[in-house]
């Protein structure tokens, strides 16, 4: 994970979030090191037990308007204790004038200050989007990620196994490429991980005995996409005669990836195995599960039940004796 | 487990052929390698995943390899960037 600066925010956002430096330049290099936003309010009154200092400050019109109440004298003060703690970074939202005291304190404790023109709601909404993508668990893995009917399918396994070669037939019947190789995945929520194609990497695939091919000029744009959510990893592998592989599917196997819990299928390979048609299969499988039918189980109950619908009517017959 | 730390030593950097060089190297070995630099971590018998490492003239890659053959496959990879990929 990167560190995100003052200096990195404002690169990345300062049209979008229509920022401007009015105090503390030499404190861009300072980082922000937590994804949580705060309002001062209650620190403003001189209440700064549990104050979460470390938190990026947002001050809009509520904050404005009471500090402009105060006489300059017990201002600074005020505004002096919270930034003799360390804050990361101020902002002051609706380009709200700054009082020459604030600007003062952020050039001495090297504080950027900074203006948006955006109401408070709206920059903070979009700060914290920001943030908790930059601060979001990521990790890269081996693997190819293709959106199969609207399902992320990751497939996995060993060098050479044909990820890609699955991926290529996958495109071929019109559905879409992620990532082959190198999948990037970021956790967004505890249970969302989302792939994308790692740097400089794109649509780009390695078939072997071809070379490598640019999938988004061959097929066009409709065969790629930028962002999948990983839903169902599929793991490749070659077909082992001592190994148990998956015959009822009545238990459903899961992955662990950055702490989401992801279904997993393991298919194993063998000559003249279909494996597109099989992971559309997959694919929709896994979409009638989030819909609520469970196939193995519902069969399976079924099963029962009609076995315990006859032992109870043979009991009945046997002993009717008329 | 088997690792070893190498330099990009040729101006280029691991460019396409040189990608193409290591690749085939960890592909003869039946170990899983993998090359790793800034905490980015590719399978090296991946020919997209070496090229995306970017790995320019002066970064540390790390070479690291599990398996039967691992210390064997750590060297025959370390010994093609020692010689630069063939380049000057």
């Amino acid at each position: 994970m990167e560190a995100v600066t003052i200096e990195r925010l404002l690169e990345d956002r300062r049209q979008q979030f229509e920022l401007t430096v009015i105090g503390g330049r030499a404190g861009v290099k300072k980082r922000i090191l937590n994804a949580e936003i705060h309002r001062p309010g209650l620190a403003l009154s001189g209440y700064t037990d549990r104050y979460p200092h470390q938190r990026t400050q947002v001050l809009g019109e509520t904050e404005m308007t009471y500090l402009n109440s105060l006489r300059p004298e017990d201002r600074r003060p005020v505004l002096e204790s919270l930034y003799r703690l360390g804050l990361p970074l101020v902002v002051i939202t609706k380009n709200l004038p700054a009082p020459a005291e604030m600007e003062a304190l952020a050039d001495q404790y090297e504080t950027p200050l900074l203006n948006t023109r955006l109401s408070t709601t709206e920059f903070i909404t979009r700060l914290s989007v920001y943030l908790d993508v930059r601060f979001a668990p990521s990790t890269q893995i081996h693997g190819t990620l293709v959106d199969v009917y609207g399902v992320g399918l990751l497939y996995t396994g060993k060098s050479g196994i044909g990820k890609s070669e699955v991926a290529l037939d996958l495109i071929e019947r019109g559905h879409r490429l992620v990532a082959d190789d190198v999948v990037r995945i970021l956790r967004r929520a505890p249970q969302v991980i989302i792939g994308s194609a790692g740097e400089h990497l794109g649509h780009h695939m390695e078939i072997r005995g071809v070379g490598i091919i640019n999938v988004e000029k061959l097929f066009g744009i409709r065969a790629v996409r930028l962002q999948k959510r990983i839903e169902v990893e599929v793991r490749l592998e070659l077909w082992r005669g001592d190994a148990e592989y998956e015959r009822l599917g009545l238990e459903d196997k899961v992955t662990t990836i950055l702490g989401a819990e992801i279904p997993l299928v393991t298919i194993p390979l063998s000559p003249g195995k279909n494996i597109t048609v099989i992971s559309e299969v997959i694919a929709m499988n896994h979409m009638l599960k989030v819909y609520g039918v469970h196939t193995p189980r519902e069969f399976s109950r079924a099963l029962s039940e009609e076995m315990m619908r006859r032992s109870l009517s043979a009991g009945y017959l046997e002993s009717d004796t008329e | 487990m088997t690792e070893k730390q190498v330099t990009v030593t040729n101006p280029l950097g691991v460019h396409a052929r040189p990608s193409a060089m290591i690749v085939q190297t960890a592909s003869r070995f039946a170990s899983d390698v993998w090359l790793i630099k800034d905490g980015h971590e590719v399978n090296g018998k991946s020919m997209l995943g070496v090229m995306t490492l970017a790995a320019e003239m002066g970064s540390v890659v790390t070479i690291r390899a599990d398996g039967p053959d691992e210390e064997k496959a750590v060297e025959a990879i370390a010994k093609v960037f020692e010689m630069r990929f063939g380049e000057r």
